[in-house]
C-alpha cells in the first residue's frame, strides 16, 4: 500500500516538475541567447559599434523605460489595430470566397497582387492620402498581415470533413448554420497558426512604416539611433520590439490552448505521449 | 400489407469522370414498408451509397423516381424526414457528448421536427450506457462509444426514416455485433423505417427484416432475400438453421453475380 502511495506520489511530483520546466522553457531559450551573445561579444573584442553586449542594451532600456513605452506603446497600437483589421477583412473575404466560385475566382487574383505588392513603395503614397496620422502605419501592417490570414481562413473554412458537412445538409441546415456551427470553428485551428505568424509580421509592417513616416514608435526611434549611430538605442528599440512580439505570441498560445481544447495539437501539448 | 415508407422506381445515376461517364446504378427499384429494417448489400462500388444520397435528396437521379412517406427527397429533407448515420461517426470534436445528440434537433427549427426532448435524450444515453459521459467530448471516447453517440443522434432527431450507411464499417468484430443488437434494442421501440447499407452479410441477415442484394456496378436489384427469423432478434438466433440458410443464399447471389 505504502509503495503504491510513494509510487503515485512520485508521479504526481514528477508531473509537476514537467509543468514548472515547460513554463520556463521560454524564459530559460531566452537566457541561452541572451548569455551566448554577452559571452561571444566579451570573448571575440568586437567593437560595440558593430555589435554591443546586450546587457549594456538592457541596461540602457532599464535606464529609459518612459521612453521606450512611449514608443513601444505607439508601435504596439498601429500593429494590433493592423492585425485585427486584417483578420476581420480576411474572415469577411474568406466567407464571400467559400460561398461563391464567383468570388474565389474574382478574388483570388487580388489576393496575389496584395501578396507580390512591394508596400514599402506605397509608404510615400500612404502619407499623401493619410498624412501623419497613424492609418499609413496601420494599412502598412494590415497589408503585411493579410494574405497569410486570408489563405488560411480560407483553407480552414474550406475543409471541413465530408460526413459532417453531408450530416448537416441531410436535415437541410441553412448556410448560416453549417457556417456558424461547423465552418468557423473548424477554421480556428487555422486561423491561430496564421495568427502566430501574423503577430511578427504586424509588428514588422508598423516598424517598417515608422520608420520613414513617424516622428513616434519604435520604428521611428530606431531609425534616429541608425542616423546618428546611437547604438543602444538602436539596438535598445530591436529588443523592445521582440519581446512585445514574443509576449503577444504567447498569449495568444494561452488564449489557443483555452479554445482549442479539442483540437489534436492541444491534445498532444496536454497529454504528451510518454 | 403495411403501407410503404420508401418507393423506389427505376433509379438511375451516372457520374461525369475525366475519362467518361461512370454508371453507378440502373433502374434500381424496391420498396421499404413503414417500421421495416431492410438492408441493402453489393460489392464494393455498386452504389449503395450513392443509393442513400439519392434517397436523402443529397444528389438527384437520371430517371426514375424516389417517394418517401408520399414526399420528394427534397420535400422529405425540408422536413426532417430523414436521419442520416454515415460511415464515420461525424461527431463535431468541440462539443460535448450531450451537446451532439442535440446537434441535429437544433438545425433547421423551421422544418417542425423538434425531435427528442432533452430530458428524453439523457434517458436514451442513460440507456445505452453513455450516462457516465454526457459531458465528454468525443476525442475522449473509444470508436464504439462514439458510435453509440451517432446512433443515439439519429434516434434523438425522431426521424421517420433511419438512413445508415456502413456505420460500423470501422469497428472491431465485438464491437461491431453489440452495435448491430443495440440498434436493433433503440429500433424495435422508436418505429421507424431503417435503410441500412453494409459490407457485411451475417450483419445484414442478423439485423434486416430483407435483404436487398445489389450487382456489381452498375448497380441494380438481382434480389430481395427476406430474413425468416423473428422479432426480437437475439445474439443465439445467429446458431439457427433459418439464420445460417440465409446467410447461404445472400452469399450464393452475391457471388453469382460477381462471377457473372
Amino acid at each position: 500500500m505504502s509503495k503504491t502511495n510513494h509510487s503515485a506520489r512520485l508521479t504526481t511530483n514528477m508531473q509537476r516538475a514537467r509543468k514548472l520546466l515547460l513554463l520556463i522553457a521560454p524564459l530559460m531559450g531566452v537566457t541561452v541567447f541572451l548569455v551566448s551573445w554577452e559571452v561571444y561579444v566579451r570573448v571575440s573584442g568586437i567593437r560595440p559599434l558593430i555589435l554591443p553586449r546586450p546587457s549594456v542594451v538592457i541596461g540602457h532600456i532599464v535606464e529609459h523605460p518612459a521612453f521606450y513605452w512611449k514608443h513601444g506603446s505607439f508601435t504596439l497600437l498601429e500593429a494590433s489595430a493592423g492585425f485585427f483589421l486584417a483578420f476581420f477583412v480576411a474572415v469577411f473575404v474568406a466567407t464571400l470566397m467559400v460561398h461563391s466560385e464567383f468570388m474565389q475566382r474574382a478574388t483570388m487574383p487580388v489576393v496575389v497582387i496584395v501578396q507580390s505588392m512591394p508596400v514599402v513603395v506605397l509608404l510615400p503614397l500612404f502619407l499623401l492620402w493619410f498624412g501623419f496620422s497613424p492609418w499609413p502605419k496601420i494599412i502598412t501592417a494590415m497589408l503585411f498581415t493579410w494574405v497569410p490570414f486570408v489563405t488560411n481562413a480560407l483553407t480552414g473554412l474550406r475543409s471541413v470533413d465530408t460526413s459532417t458537412h453531408e450530416l448537416f445538409k441531410s436535415v437541410n441546415a441553412t448556410r448560416w448554420e453549417i457556417y456558424w456551427r461547423l465552418r468557423i470553428p473548424n477554421s480556428l485551428p487555422y486561423l491561430f497558426s496564421a495568427g502566430r505568424v501574423c503577430v511578427g509580421l504586424a509588428l514588422m509592417g508598423a516598424v517598417v512604416a515608422e520608420f520613414f513616416l513617424s516622428k513616434d514608435g519604435l520604428g521611428h526611434t530606431a531609425y534616429v539611433a541608425y542616423s546618428r549611430l546611437l547604438v543602444e538605442q538602436l539596438w535598445g528599440s530591436v529588443i523592445v520590439l521582440a519581446f512585445m512580439g514574443v509576449t503577444i505570441v504567447l498569449l495568444l498560445n494561452a488564449v489557443e490552448q483555452k479554445m482549442l481544447y479539442w483540437h489534436p495539437s492541444q491534445h498532444e501539448r496536454n497529454h504528451p505521449a510518454k | 400489407m403495411a403501407e410503404s415508407s420508401l418507393v423506389l422506381t427505376d433509379v438511375s445515376k451516372s457520374f461525369q469522370h475525366r475519362d467518361g461517364f461512370i454508371h453507378a446504378l440502373s433502374k434500381v427499384s424496391f420498396n421499404v414498408r413503414k417500421a421495416e429494417f431492410v438492408s441493402v448489400i453489393g460489392p464494393s462500388g455498386c452504389g449503395k451509397s450513392t443509393l442513400l444520397r439519392l434517397i436523402n435528396g443529397l444528389r438527384t437521379p437520371d430517371s426514375g423516381s424516389i417517394v418517401v412517406n408520399g414526399l420528394t427527397p427534397d420535400e422529405a429533407r425540408q422536413q426532417k424526414k430523414f436521419a442520416f448515420v454515415p460511415q464515420n461517426p461525424a461527431l463535431l470534436p468541440w462539443l460535448t457528448v450531450q451537446q451532439n445528440v442535440s446537434l441535429l434537433n437544433n438545425l433547421n427549427s423551421r422544418a417542425g421536427n423538434p425531435g427528442m426532448a432533452f430530458s428524453d435524450q439523457r434517458q436514451l444515453l442513460k440507456r445505452i450506457g453513455l450516462g457516465s459521459f454526457l459531458n465528454a467530448h468525443p476525442w475522449e471516447l473509444s470508436g464504439g462509444l462514439q458510435q453509440r453517440v451517432c446512433i443515439a443522434r439519429a434516434f434523438a432527431l425522431k426521424a421517420p426514416v433511419l438512413l445508415m450507411d456502413e456505420p460500423f464499417s470501422s469497428l472491431d468484430e465485438i464491437t461491431r455485433t453489440d452495435m448491430g443488437y443495440l440498434l436493433l434494442k433503440l429500433w424495435e421501440h422508436s418505429g421507424s423505417t431503417v435503410l441500412f447499407v453494409t459490407h457485411s452479410i451475417p450483419e445484414a441477415v442478423a439485423l434486416s427484416d430483407r435483404v436487398v442484394v445489389l450487382t456489381p456496378r452498375p448497380g441494380h436489384v438481382t434480389e430481395i432475400i427476406p430474413v425468416p427469423l423473428s422479432r426480437p432478434r437475439q445474439v443465439s438466433m445467429e446458431d439457427s438453421t433459418a439464420y445460417h440458410q440465409t446467410l447461404t443464399e445472400v452469399r450464393a447471389t452475391i457471388a453469382a453475380e460477381c462471377s457473372s
